[in-house]
């Protein structure tokens, strides 16, 4: 990164909120993580990560590349079950129950935990199908209701005009930052209780990106958001609390504008200033 | 400029000129074959002209009528040796095959000629040529037309004339008059009484099935009696017509002049077609043509499968490649469903992939073995004593037919399903599965719901190689149900309609049967490459049709460019 130490290549007026009040101590907490610890067969990739992440807010990890970031947000829908020889100890408590428990079926985790990938994955279906699936797997089958759920997440995802007219075309002939917002509205369609976004503009262009920005500002009214980004930028733009991550350690949690403009650990600020990463 | 051969060589030319070659000879190659087949096959239906002529051989002269079907040289050595006399200072002689029907007169319809011997050559007018249901084609002039024992039509030249015209429009309409009655006397011999037959053994059966059971309920024996009663009246009704039509159909006579110059009667109710070639235009050529291919590919054999059409074996080729891709496409896409997905990646799967690759090569021969020894006599011997104890000693399943030659055929092409299914699901972008199962669906329904209709394009694939494979395959069916001449076909009126237990025809078997195991060679031949042209069709046919469907599925599950 070629930043300006001095303002750190960021730009202030974007951090002007409305909401300065901000403090980890007054909220509420939707996941609570417990000394989690991953590995990846012998190799540990997480090293007893503990946070609470605030209901309702915008949460920000942030870290350079292969800091496990992405392997924690994965673990809060139970994605790193997938991977084999994938080992965790520790607890995830969503709402104070531990989504690691045997009784937990994983499908239902992930109905309440949404996750939005890097690249857009909209499925070979038309954009309404797109939206419906999650539905349509819950077992709702009744049309006004899906037709209603498909066009009030469209709209939340601020979707709507841009496709309301060719609902019943193919997804896949949309651009993709159209694309993203589809999946968007395709994860909030189930309403979940967290949306977990990882890296969702990074294989956008710039407008599409703001567009992506503004959405997450308007989906934090409902859903706790936690996002994964490389662009710093974007974590002081977005988001309300931000997370340091450095080689499978959480190194600094606070309040966004506080860590970025004043953190506590060295390692933040060198990496925020571009010292490495 | 010169250009060095180490440059050339780097430039990449030469492979450039390799690559364009080899493709190049496989196309030429391609191509000579389909028209090899296809000229060789498609002029047997050309309305060739007759040729009279005077044939002299050892000082002796006939008059010979035929048409002129091959040539070839021979060495005058050979012919002398035959005791042929050729003159003096002559290498080499052209010898013609002439195609002289008449089989029921002469006895073979086919002969060799010395050209250098036929003199006084022409083509007359009035010769004329007819097909007929038995004993091949007639060549010769027609002379008379009798109703009975009455002569309508009479004419003893050799010149046309308005009262010969006169003549052949009545032997052109009581041919057409013997046609209507010959179609009502199919149309009740093959459906109706064909229907009533059927039914009569299902109660045969089916009573055989009572007293197997020992039952003692008098009510059923009566009713299948009564039912029994009822369908033999209908029969003699049904009967009493078809003597009726046999009487009618056999009224009409001509009596032609053949090459030998004697005259002979033949049936009108045995000729299929009548014509003059020598007389017809182009136009009528093309006509006749056309009805004589339209014949062959919608018609049944007729005299040992040398001549008519081919319409059951094209029929149950394209019914058992169908029934085969039923059979196998679920089959290969459940078995690399678990493979890819389900199973744990080790040594066995791996050893497992190597054991399906290496059935695709195990030769087609030995299905048919096993086909023959499993299929039909263990599973089909069991399942008659299980399901069909009244119809034995005669075997319903225990003998080949179109299921089990279906399903050795299935399991021949199952290994290429698999494998391209198998790819087909290593495709799928993983991203694309992540994304369904955030939403909280279960790995079954990701699997039913988005990765295998986006892997379908690729189980066409499988199956479009499946097809292409199996339609050729003649060896196995061979052992398990294929048979020369098949009475019904498969598929018709009767209930179940489809019947799996029968025999059927195929085109890869007609093309051996009619090639190599027909009594009358020359006559067949040209059908081999008419039937072979056919099979070619059907299979590009059926491939064609798949490459459509799969070309849908792609355009419809485009993935994604990840």
């Amino acid at each position: 990164m070629t930043t300006d130490a001095k303002t750190h290549g960021i730009d202030i007026s974007s951090l002007q909120r409305a909401d300065r009040n901000l403090s980890l101590d007054t909220e509420t907490t939707t996941l609570q993580v417990k000394d989690l610890r991953l590995a990846y067969g012998e190799k540990e990739a997480l090293h007893g990560i503990n946070m609470d992440i605030p209901k309702k807010r915008v949460t920000a990890f942030i870290g350079p590349s292969g800091c496990g970031k992405s392997t924690l947000l994965r673990c809060f829908n139970r994605m790193n079950d997938l991977v084999d020889g994938c080992n965790i100890s520790g607890q995830i408590l969503l709402d104070g129950n531990n989504i690691y428990d045997r009784a937990v079926e994983v499908a239902d985790l992930r109905r309440r935990v949404g996750m939005v990938f890097q690249k857009p994955n909209p499925f070979p279906k038309s954009i309404y199908e797109n939206v419906a699936y999650g539905l349509r797997i819950q077992g709702i089958n009744k049309k006004r209701e899906i037709d209603e759920t498909v066009e009030w997440a469209l709209k939340s995802a601020a979707l709507w005009d841009e496709v309301k007219d060719r609902l019943h075309e193919s997804a896949l002939g949309m651009s993709g930052g159209q694309q993203q917002r589809l999946v968007i509205a395709r994860t909030i369609a189930v309403k979940p209780e967290v949306l977990l976004l990882d890296e969702p503009a990074s294989a956008l262009d710039p407008i599409s990106t703001l567009k992506i920005e503004e959405l997450i500002h308007e989906l934090k009214n409902d859903f706790t958001i936690v996002i994964v980004t490389h662009n710093m930028q974007q974590a002081a733009r977005v988001s309300d609390y931000t997370a340091f991550m450095y080689m499978g350690d959480l190194i600094e949690f606070g309040v966004t504008d506080t860590l970025f403009t004043n953190p506590e650990k060295k390692q933040t600020e060198d990496y925020i200033t571009g010292r490495y990463g | 400029m010169k250009v060095s051969f180490s440059e050339w060589a780097k430039s990449g030319s030469p492979w450039v000129w390799l690559n364009a070659g080899a493709v190049a000879i496989s196309i030429i190659m391609v191509v000579g074959l389909l028209l090899l087949i296809a000229s060789r096959g498609l002029v047997h239906f050309w309305p060739a002209d007759i040729l009279q002529a005077t044939y002299s051989q050892n000082n002796h002269s006939i008059r010979i009528i035929g048409e002129t079907v091959d040539s070839e040289r021979v060495p005058a050595t050979q012919l002398r040796d035959a005791g042929v006399d050729v003159p003096e200072g002559v290498e080499e002689m052209r010898r013609d095959l002439m195609k002289i029907g008449n089989r029921d007169v002469g006895g073979t319809d086919f002969t060799w000629v010395l050209h250098d011997n036929l003199s006084n050559q022409q083509y007359p007018e009035m010769l004329f040529a007819a097909e007929r249901h038995e004993w091949g084609n007639f060549y010769g002039y027609l002379r008379a037309l009798k109703e009975g024992d009455t002569v309508v039509g009479q004419y003893d030249g050799y010149d046309k004339t308005p009262e010969y015209l006169a003549l052949w429009d009545k032997f052109e309409a009581s041919i057409e008059r013997a046609q209507e009655i010959h179609d009502s006397i199919y149309q009740i011999e093959k459906h109706e009484i064909g229907a009533i037959n059927y039914e009569i053994e299902r109660l045969r059966l089916k009573q055989r099935s009572l007293e197997l059971d020992g039952s003692t309920d008098a009510a059923a024996f009566a009713e299948i009696d009564a039912r029994r009663a009822e369908l033999g009246e209908e029969y003699k009704v049904l009967q009493d017509e078809l003597i009726d039509l046999y009487g009618q159909i056999n009224r009409d006579k001509i009596v032609a002049e053949v090459s030998g110059g004697q005259t002979i009667e033949i049936d009108i109710a045995k000729i299929v077609r009548a014509f003059r070639p020598n007389d017809m235009g182009i136009f009528a050529k093309l006509g006749h043509y056309g009805s004589k291919l339209w014949e062959f590919v919608s018609d049944e054999p007729r005299e040992a499968n040398t001549e008519g059409g081919i319409f059951p074996a094209i029929f149950g080729t394209v019914l058992m490649v169908i029934i085969m891709s039923v059979l196998v496409t679920p089959f290969g896409v459940i078995a690399a469903v678990y493979l890819r997905e389900y199973a744990k990646q080790g040594f066995t799967t791996r050893l497992i992939r190597i054991a399906v690759n290496n059935l695709a090569g195990v030769p087609s021969i030995v299905y048919g073995v096993f086909g023959l020894g499993f299929f039909v006599y263990f599973l089909g011997g069991n399942i008659d004593r299980l399901f069909y104890p009244e119809a034995l000693p005669s075997p319903t399943f225990g003998t080949g037919g179109l299921m089990w030659a279906s399903i050795t055929l299935a399991l021949l092409t199952v290994p290429v399903v698999i494998v391209a299914t198998e790819e087909g699901l290593t495709r799928i972008p993983r991203a694309i599965r992540e994304g369904s199962l955030a939403l909280g669906a279960t790995k079954a329904e990701t699997l039913w719901k988005v990765v295998l209709p986006m892997a379908s394009p690729a189980m066409m694939t499988g199956v479009i190689l499946a097809i292409a494979r199996a339609a050729g395959e003649v060896a196995p069916l061979m052992l398990v149900g294929v048979v020369k001449l098949a009475p019904n076909l498969p598929l018709d009126g009767n209930y179940p309609f489809l019947h799996l237990d029968q025999k059927f025809m195929h085109l890869g078997f007609h093309i051996y049967d009619v090639g190599f195991q027909s009594p009358n060679v020359e006559a067949a031949r040209p059908l081999v490459y008419a039937t072979a042209l056919l099979l070619v069709a059907v299979i590009a046919l059926l491939n064609i049709s798949a490459v459509q469907i799969r070309n849908h599925l792609r355009e419809k599950y485009k993935a994604l460019e990840m």
